[in-house]
């Protein structure tokens, strides 16, 4: 019967498939495994533009409300809340709970993208296929960008768990590191991220860390270390850097795109939406309503009438009670179509202010001035060389800090990071904040984190 | 009223034993008739006198119509069953009684004709029930297993099959989101059986074709969160039935899939009709409105809460704080419900398919179209087109048999985007502005509100057609081995696209607008193959049925989302060529696939000891290699004790007595896909890849065992039937995001976790013949289910995201509440315990545990048969807590609330409901808090009149002249009405569209 003989044909088919090639699924194209990811230069260097896509979005960089710059600005005497969120307002009063949920972002957010620079190390040591120097550059740069990521934490946190690894059954239970661990390791990556990336900047783009970005931080970080003859010599290599770099008169076009003062910034492009502002343009600028911060009086009044960051940084928002001054660096609220504004993180002004201090530290005081000088002049200050040619060293550190202040208010907060390396933070916020204690210059370690591993453990005064 | 259905059980008990007790004499059991010969008689010509008896299985029955076809002759059984007539040869007799099925017995020649009649009562027993890979007779059947047939579907004017089956079987627990048509229900067999809400989804599968039923997503407001029903496409007109299989014996065939159990779904088939086609349409037409509305503020009142509330705050209503009070006109009454909500539309319904065939070979041919227009503002509404087609073939010698069925429906949902108009119904303050201007366009009365009307610019289109065929071929191999293949495949396309026209903003920002569209697309493809052997042999009272097979699935899914934008203008909005920029959101493809090998074994000894074993080895690709596969088994037992070869022996009101028993394993593998693979995904910016997870190769199968015990009782002859079950459900090796520290990165690893969960629960299913005769019989079923469900353990749940969400001892629907401490006498402000008196409100006071699931519910039918008419109604009960919307906001600020604002706090000594009437933030704040108090958690059962219908059959003398073989008309109304104690819109929904009240005449014809 013919009936049966197909039944044979079709039990025959069965009988030539295993059991689990049946339900052997191939990757989907819209995924792509890490063996692939890593074995060609194409998808490995995606790999790494999705972490600078990731810090444009990432709750503790992305410069929106829950980012450093707005958090630790509050937390600092540089910014207030104009609306009450308690999840904001408890780091202006120096009373974060540890259940902060805002608190638990920044922690939480950084730790992804050191996991995303760490699956792209372990990436790249695994598989093969990835050419040589393209390895060197992505391991240059995802090396820099966890030293920075590392950098915010040791400074808002002190000390860390030290993830190197993406293995998730490793680090579950890592209890904390020393502070002085985290920056060796720091002082490693950013010395291995020099000699590895070179100097130019991919296609003109600032968002690409090269060799002067790491030795821009690496200025930065020698001078929290108080290694002053360092800080001075790398902020000078970068400061010789001219191919690239120079300080702009116009203090509008300081946060364009690829400005010539721009060391590292981050696209708003990366977030994948359609407005093509910056988060902080969005955030900082008020044009209907009072939004959600603003900067302090205090801090206005830390400009002299004649300083032109006031007309050209500063924007007022008023309504019938009250006036709002905000931060207007960037100068875009909302956009559409390519970004003309970047996000910045490191930009040259701070590397004459890094080595202006780490020469009066070593009591090169002409030198430093002149460097603290280019930023007073740029701003239609009187420089220092005229005003006051014999300055003492401790007018002179105490006047860099004021231009710290000024300069760099509302990036990545500077002024917060600034009070605590420096021991003023109890002696300045004190008297103006009626709820500090001195143990408020560590952020809590998020409750949750507590909770999750047993080797956890809280900073004081939480 | 709340007890209203408990009540009734007793009085249709009652009424039962009255019944029974004063048994009329045509109850009277004698001895069956055996006068049967047969004659043949040449001469046709001659008329003669024929006579016979007509019996039940129980006896004669009298008032039988016995009519000669064709004719107005005829005559009734006698109070004995007997009859006579004057007949030709050539005459086919009609007998016909209410309640049983008519027959047609040719004369020929015969001088004695005695007929048993059929009862549709006894016959409930003999039903063959589909439990999937195979049937079973009711009374066998050692599963459990509920049934809804096309009786109680077809009439229902809904647009989802599950939408019908509420309240209908013991065990099921359907919600309708919303009466927004399209939405997706929800369904829960048994309780929960998974942490993650979206692991709950029982199997579907519609004529033997597993459907992925989970819920399209939409970004429409009213679908955002239940998403739309994929099974929307199926014509609810041609179904045939829908079972539900629950228990391990019944679901553990389908193994890793049965865990939530099983609804299985059967179109129509054609019935052979000797060569003529038959024609059955069917038509409805009607009006469908919304059936409840919350008792709202006027003018008046509404202007004297907002002027009170800014007294108490010391503070002058200024124009930018209180528009309502200082722009717009203090005389102004809109009743915004009746603006937004009050619409009544049409909904209308054209069902048609032509069958026939022959001994060998049937066909089904069918289509229907069904529209209905909405309730709120605007052209909105819902279409759906279906066709059917089934073919069933078998060789003469029955040996060869073919069966091919597809299902095809579009459905087009139109809706818009942006305002929820629930929300805006309720809280648009009733003075606020006119909803056009002079000119006939939006009024925006200068920027001081939003016009309600702008969201009908937003319109958004959700249009899907899927098809569904199957086809299965079997051939007997041997004496009662027979091979048989099915192959099934589907295919599902759905397309969401939204236009944000310039008109859904505010002329005044319009130089500030991006015109923007979103899109999203989602594709589903299957395809399975079944090839199976099954052996069935009777050794004389040793009866055996072996089935084995293979099952090979593969299931493709696709969703593709973009947006775009920068449009030009409105005309081209939509058109992804005219946009400035196109972004795609989200592009995945997934592949899932999945194979097994399952078998049976049916045993039973003289039809009444019976062993069912099932047992089924499943392949998943969701998880890695090596841990895909696992084994799934069940064994049921039953013991029919009383039936009606044993009717001797038992007591004689018993007619029917059966125990089953089951235990066993099925599993759930309803988890994403490719979670074991170490993957990196697109970022949304340009360029950039990302890890998407924590990769952990080792999880597996959750399991869930099941326990079931059942009686079943027939009494009175079946006029009664009873079936109670209890069972035990418990879920275990939960998988579910174990949760890790942020410092590896993320903050969980998909993991199985030993967490248990329990269902357990009583099923009640009770029908009853309360009362038959000539002209009049009056049928009851009842359901009802006392559910019960428990976390018994989680390791390290203070440690995971469910924390607090779950609690172990509680059930997974649980609520943790504030205490409410009743009116702050200092303020008049609500206040709330600050129990552990950290000076804070956080989730550490959220002490109150409150259990938001149902406590128990049920359904009731009642089918009251009147001559040619036909009454029914079906009323559904539910008994549970739920968060009860006394006020729309805060009371005294901006937006209309309920009539209770007008009794609000006042002075020291009041004790009211509503605190001070106040706009302040910190009124705003004590409102907010107190809504997660249990001050609002309290009694939302409700007592619903599902549908009522009522159909007149056209008398046969008149429908002999039209050369229809039968008419009948109906009327139909759903959700006439609801009691309960709750105040908002829906007691199952909160503050949504309540489910819509509609009501539908229509015309059934059968040519």
């Amino acid at each position: 019967m013919q009936y049966r003989s197909y039944i044979m044909l079709i039990l025959l088919c069965f009988s030539y498939t295993s059991c689990e090639d049946l339900v052997e699924v191939d990757i989907p194209d819209h995924k792509i495994v890490s063996e692939t990811v890593f074995s060609n230069n194409e998808t490995a260097n995606s790999a790494v533009l999705g972490i600078y896509n990731e810090l444009s979005r990432s709750a503790f960089s992305s410069g929106f409300v829950n980012s450093i710059t707005v958090l630790a600005g509050l937390s600092s005497d540089n910014l207030r809340s104009t609306v009450s969120s308690a999840n904001r307002v408890d780091f202006e009063e120096n009373e974060i709970l540890i259940q902060n949920s805002n608190n638990l972002g920044i922690w939480s957010s950084a730790y992804y993208i050191v996991y995303m620079c760490n699956a792209v190390l372990d990436g790249l040591n695994t598989y093969t296929g990835v050419s040589e120097t393209m390895k060197q550059k992505l391991i240059g740069e995802v090396i820099f960008v966890r030293a920075f990521t590392y950098f915010q934490l040791v400074n808002l946190y002190g000390d860390l768990p030290l993830i190197l690894s993406s293995d998730y059954r490793n680090n579950a239970n890592r209890s904390r590191n020393p502070i002085d661990e985290i920056y060796d390791q720091i002082e490693e990556d950013l010395l291995r991220a020099i000699e590895l990336l070179d100097t130019n900047y991919e296609n003109g783009e600032r968002l690409r860390p090269n060799k002067f970005t790491a030795m821009a931080l690496l200025a930065r970080v020698y001078l929290y270390l108080e290694d002053w003859e360092k800080a001075e010599n790398w902020s000078g290599q970068v400061i010789n850097g001219t191919e690239h770099f120079g300080i702009l008169n116009d203090l509008n076009a300081v946060f364009l795109a690829n400005s010539r003062e721009a060391i590292w910034q981050i696209s708003p492009k990366g977030r994948g939406e359609i407005g093509s502002h910056t988060r902080e343009g969005n955030v900082f600028i008020l044009l209907t309503n009072t939004g959600n911060v603003a900067l302090s009086e205090d801090l206005f009044a830390a400009f002299p009438d004649n300083d032109l960051r006031i007309q050209n940084w500063i924007g007022i928002y008023d309504t019938e009670n009250e006036r709002y001054y905000y931060p207007f660096k960037y100068k875009i609220k909302n956009a559409i179509g390519d970004a003309t504004e970047y996000s910045m993180v490191l930009r040259l002004a701070e590397q004459y202010l890094i080595r202006a201090e780490a020469r009066t530290e070593q009591g090169k005081l002409p030198g430093a001035i002149a460097d603290l000088d280019i930023i007073r002049q740029r701003s239609g200050l009187e420089p220092i060389a005229i005003l006051d040619p014999n300055i003492a060293q401790d007018e002179l550190l105490e006047a860099i800090m004021k231009e710290r202040r000024r300069e760099l208010f509302t990036e990545w907060g500077h002024r917060w990071l600034d009070l605590k390396r420096t021991e003023k933070a109890t002696e300045t916020l004190g008297p103006i904040k009626p709820l500090w204690q001195s143990t408020d210059v560590n952020y809590p370690i998020p409750e949750e984190e507590i909770r999750k591993n047993p080797n956890m453990t809280q900073n004081q005064g939480y | 009223m709340k007890n209203n259905p408990e009540y009734r059980d007793i009085l249709s008990l009652c009424l039962l034993f009255i019944c029974f007790f004063i048994p009329p004499p045509y109850f009277a059991h004698f001895p069956h008739g055996h006068g049967f010969k047969s004659f043949f008689n040449l001469d046709t010509q001659q008329q003669y006198q024929l006579s016979g008896t007509v019996t039940d299985s129980y006896g004669p029955m009298p008032g039988v119509h016995v009519l000669i076809k064709g004719t107005n002759t005829g005559t009734f059984t006698d109070p004995n069953g007997g009859y006579s007539l004057l007949v030709n040869n050539k005459d086919i007799l009609v007998f016909s009684y209410l309640g049983y099925h008519s027959r047609e017995l040719p004369v020929l020649g015969r001088t004695t004709l005695d007929v048993e009649m059929q009862s549709e009562v006894t016959e409930l027993q003999e039903v063959e029930v589909n439990a999937g890979y195979y049937t079973v007779k009711e009374r066998e059947r050692t599963g459990s297993i509920s049934r809804v047939t096309a009786k109680e579907i077809e009439l229902q004017p809904v647009v989802n099959p599950l939408q019908a089956l509420q309240g209908r079987m013991p065990g099921v627990e359907i919600i309708q989101p919303s009466g927004v048509s399209g939405l997706a229900a929800s369904i829960r067999i048994r309780g929960r059986n998974s942490l993650r809400f979206e692991g709950d989804y029982p199997l579907f599968i519609v004529d033997g074709v597993p459907v992925n039923s989970s819920p399209i997503s939409s970004i429409n407001p009213f679908a955002s969160s239940s998403g739309i029903d994929p099974l929307n496409t199926l014509n609810l007109s041609n179904i045939q039935s829908i079972e539900v299989l629950k228990d391990a014996d019944a679901t553990a065939i389908y193994g890793s899939r049965g865990a939530n159990g099983v609804v299985l779904i059967s179109t129509k088939k054609g019935t052979g009709n000797k060569g003529k086609a038959s024609l059955d349409a069917k038509f409805y037409s009607g009006l469908h409105s919304v059936s409840n509305r919350m008792q709202l503020l006027n003018t008046a009142e509404y202007i004297g809460v907002r002027t009170e509330a800014f007294e108490n705050d010391g503070i002058t209503p200024t124009e930018t704080r209180a528009p309502d009070l200082v722009l717009w006109d203090q005389n102004r009454n809109t009743d915004w419900q009746d603006v937004l909500l009050g619409g009544t539309s049409t909904i209308s319904d054209l069902n048609m398919s032509v069958s026939g065939g022959n001994d060998n070979t049937t066909y089904v041919l069918g289509g229907s179209y069904h529209k209905e227009g909405t309730v709120f503002p605007g052209d909105s509404g819902y279409k759906k087109i279906s066709a059917n087609f089934n073919l069933n073939h078998s060789s003469t010698d029955r040996k060869f048999h073919i069966n091919f069925s597809t299902n095809y429906g579009v459905d087009n949902n139109k809706l818009f985007f942006g305002t929820n108009y629930v929300h805006s119904a309720l809280t648009l303050p009733p003075n606020a502005p006119e909803l056009y201007n002079s000119e006939g366009g939006l009024n925006w009365e200068n920027g001081t509100w939003t016009n309600p009307l702008a969201t009908l610019y937003a319109p958004q289109t959700i249009q899907t057609d899927n098809i569904l065929s199957n086809l299965s071929i079997s051939y007997e191999l041997l004496l009662g081995l027979r091979f048989k293949a099915n192959l099934g495949y589907s295919n599902l396309n759905s397309e969401d696209k939204t236009r944000n026209l310039m008109d859904s903003y505010d002329p005044d920002t319009w130089d500030r607008v991006t015109l923007t569209s979103y899109h999203s697309f989602t594709k589903r493809k299957s395809w399975i193959l079944e090839p199976q052997l099954t052996y069935n042999r009777g050794f004389k009272k040793l009866n055996l049925d072996v089935l084995g097979g293979i099952t090979i699935q593969n299931n493709q899914n696709s969703k593709l989302s973009m947006e775009g934008s920068g449009y030009s203008d409105d005309s081209v909005v939509g058109n992804l060529e005219a946009a400035d920029e196109v972004r795609v959101s989200n592009n995945e493809n997934i592949s899932y696939k999945y194979a097994a090998i399952f078998g049976r074994l049916g045993i039973n000894w003289d039809r009444k000891y019976f062993l069912n074993l099932t047992g089924r080895r499943d392949g998943s690709s969701k998880f890695g290699p090596g841990k895909r596969f696992a084994n799934f088994w069940a064994i049921g037992g039953a013991w029919i004790f009383a039936g009606q070869r044993a009717l001797k022996n038992s007591p004689s009101f018993l007619s029917f007595g059966k125990i089953r028993s089951s235990y066993g394993t099925t599993g759930s593998d309803q988890i994403p896909d490719y979670g074991y693979m170490d993957t990196y995904e697109p970022t949304l910016g340009p360029g950039g890849l990302y890890p998407t997870q924590l990769y952990n190769p080792d999880y597996s199968w959750e399991i869930n065992k099941k326990l079931e015990a059942s009686i079943q009782l027939g009494f009175f002859k079946d006029r009664v039937n009873v079936d109670l079950s209890w069972y035990r459900n418990r879920s275990s090796n939960q998988l579910v995001g174990y949760p890790l520290p942020s410092i590896t990165g993320f903050t969980s690893v998909q993991a199985n976790l030993p967490a248990l969960i329990e269902n357990t629960g009583w099923e009640l299913a009770l029908s009853t013949l309360n009362f038959q005769a000539k002209n009049f019989s009056w049928r009851t079923s009842l359901n009802l289910t006392f559910p019960s469900n428990k976390l018994l353990k989680f390791d390290n749940l203070d440690l995971s995201p469910y924390r607090f969400t779950y609690k172990i001892g509680e059930p997974l629907d649980v609520a943790f509440l504030y205490k409410y401490s009743g009116i702050d006498p200092t303020n008049g402000r609500y206040s709330i315990t600050d129990v552990n008196e950290d000076g804070r409100y956080d989730f550490e006071d959220q002490t109150v545990i409150r259990n938001m699931g149902r406590k128990y519910y049920g359904g009731i039918q009642n089918t009251i048969n009147i001559k040619k008419f036909n009454l029914s109604f079906f009323m559904e009960y539910v008994k549970q807590d739920s968060y009860l919307s006394d006020l729309t906001i805060t009371p005294g600020r901006f937006g209309n609330n309920t009539t209770q604002v007008l009794d609000p706090w006042r002075q020291e000594g009041d004790n009211p409901k509503v605190q001070k009437l106040s706009q302040s933030i910190t009124s705003f704040l004590a409102y907010n808090r107190v809504l997660n108090s249990d001050l609002f958690v309290g009694d939302a059962s409700f007592l619903r009149l599902r549908t009522l219908s009522l159909s007149y059959q056209l008398p046969n003398r008149i429908l002999s002249h039209i050369k229809v073989n039968t008419c009948t008309l109906f009327a139909h109304a759903q959700n006439l009405f609801t009691i309960t104690n709750f105040k908002g819109l829906d007691p199952q929904g909160g503050k949504v569209v309540p489910p819509l009240r509609t009501i539908t005449c229509g015309i059934q014809l059968k040519l």
